[in-house]
């Protein structure tokens, strides 16, 4: 068995060799391939959490005074309650600690002004799912009302950012998405045609090998074993280089204008590793299935 | 050892390799394979390791039927098989040790095993010394030998060359036939194709005689024409 896993590994570094300027090529590309994966789901949580406020089809969002208690909150909430079952299907109340969560969000990008808000001085929040989105002037109209209730801060509706950022959410991603599984299908045609030359190569051994009554799968496992090393490095160099441009992009949004909308942009929540562990896996797998494929389509020399 | 059973086998409707082909090889068995080119020796050579199937017949290996063996059987099958070829077919980038090793290599046999084994066979086939020469530092009669001793170091039942001497000066050419008489004494059948006249004469042995693909003589103690 180990002089097996011996050979196994002693063959695959002997065709990375072998294979050097084909195996950079098959690395670069499945990096590059999965950093824009990676960068899709990064960009796709980073809108997430512009939207994060707007989760569960809430379209109006009242802004209640810091510091006003149950009293003062009865008022709104029976406005709130009036309208149940007629312009409003639910609501909810968003208090210190829900509304401090949704600031770490809206403000990631912004830790100078996410510092300034406390338990003490952030409003709270009630998020009003109303029967029909698209009745805006109904939803017009209740802001007016809200407004004019003691203790309400704000009243901010969906309608004033929401369209506008689900279809930049949906432009980006739409193009991401195809640019990544553009290009991972060519890292993983890249990787096929590696392992392809990898066997031709050694098609004189591989004819001994099952002459002498190797095991097909012990012929194939050296070229996945490396099929699965070109996906696994080129997710590392992604999570890399993923890191470097969240990083800087979060350091850039920092300087951004606080009414630039883009505060909320970031990830900072420690999604990024997830995403890098993401990486690898499906960069593992994308190695793996394109050598896998390779080396029983080719095993015939 | 070996039985063929009304074996058929063609590439096309118009190439027949075998046609109808019987017989029977006992264990320990030396049998020459001969007859002109295209006649099928190759082609009956190749249905013994699973190479090909036939068409019609059946190939009884070591007991066993070998035409509809599961595919993840063959390996096993092999195992038991050595091969000797024209052209040796060797591995350049090895040593003629790891040539020999590899066949024991890549079936799993532990290390200590080959280090025990491919001296000996080495030995065996006359090339101790060599064992840390390539294949392009030797000549043909010794890269033939490498090539013995590759397909011997299992011990396999059955040895089957395909002209192994057909690259080889006579006198070098005899040395390989005196290798796999030794070999042939140590009870593993083998079956042999060639082409060579002055070989299959002075060796004696069973000679099955091919044409067109069909078996035209089965004689023991037989010549060459």
């Amino acid at each position: 068995m180990i002089s097996r896993i011996g050979y196994v590994l002693r063959e695959t570094a002997a065709s990375f060799q072998r294979n050097l300027t084909l195996t950079v090529a098959a690395v670069i590309t499945a990096a590059v391939s999965l950093l824009i994966f990676g960068l899709t789901l990064i960009i796709q949580h980073g809108f997430d959490n512009l939207l994060a406020q707007w989760e569960g089809g809430v379209e109006m969002i009242v802004h209640v005074n810091a510091g006003a208690g149950d009293a003062q909150r009865a008022v709104i909430e029976e406005a709130l309650v009036q309208q149940e079952g007629i312009t409003i299907d639910t609501w909810r109340y968003c208090d210190v600690t829900c509304s401090l969560a949704d600031a770490d969000r809206l403000l990631a990008g912004d830790p100078t002004t996410r510092e300034l808000l406390t338990a003490e001085n952030i409003t709270t929040q009630y998020k009003v799912v109303p029967m029909d989105a698209t009745q805006v002037d109904i939803l017009r109209g209740l802001r007016d009302r809200y407004l004019g209730l003691p203790n309400v801060n704000t009243v901010q509706l969906a309608e004033e950012q929401l369209d506008l950022i689900s279809e930049l959410q949906g432009f980006v991603s739409t193009y991401t998405t195809g640019l990544w599984i553009a290009l991972m299908a060519a890292a993983s045609l890249l990787i096929w045609n590696t392992i392809r030359t990898a066997m031709f190569a050694r098609r004189r051994e591989i004819e001994v090998m099952k002459l002498v009554g190797a095991t097909d799968w012990f012929i194939r496992l050296p070229f996945m074993l490396e099929g699965l090393l070109h996906g696994l490095i080129g997710g590392v160099l992604a999570s890399g280089a993923l890191w470097f441009i969240n990083d800087r992009w979060t350091a850039g949004v920092q300087g951004f204008p606080d009414n630039s909308g883009m505060t909320a942009l970031v990830v900072v929540d420690g999604y990024q590793w997830q995403v890098a562990l993401i990486i690898l896996v499906f960069g593992s797998i994308v190695g793996t299935v394109g050598s896998g494929t390779a080396a029983s389509r080719f095993l015939d020399v | 050892m070996i039985r063929l059973e009304n074996v058929t086998k063609s590439y096309s409707e118009e190439v027949i390799a075998l046609r109808d082909a019987s017989f029977e090889v006992a264990k320990g068995e030396f049998v020459f394979l001969v007859g002109p080119s295209g006649s099928g020796k190759s082609t009956l050579l190749r249905l013994l390791n699973r190479q090909e199937r036939p068409e019609l017949g059946a190939v009884w290996v070591a007991g066993r039927n070998i035409v509809d063996m599961p595919a993840n059987r063959v390996p096993m099958l092999r195992r038991n098989i050595g091969n000797v070829f024209q052209d040796y077919k060797l591995l350049l980038n090895k040593t003629v040790f790891e040539n020999v090793a590899f066949t024991l290599e890549v079936i799993g046999r532990p290390k200590h095993v080959i280090t025990q084994q491919v001296p000996a066979v080495l030995e065996l086939v006359g090339l101790a010394g060599k064992e840390d020469r390539f294949p392009d530092q030797l000549s043909g009669g010794e890269q033939q030998r490498v090539s013995v001793a590759r397909a011997f170091v299992n011990r396999p039942l059955i040895l089957i060359a395909d002209e192994p001497t057909g690259n080889l000066d006579p006198a070098t050419g005899e040395g390989i036939m005196r290798l796999l008489d030794r070999i042939n004494a140590t009870g593993t059948t083998v079956v042999m194709a060639t082409h060579d006249q002055r070989i299959v004469d002075s060796m004696r042995k069973r000679v099955i005689q091919l044409d067109r693909g069909t078996i035209v003589r089965d004689q023991a103690r037989g010549v060459y024409q």
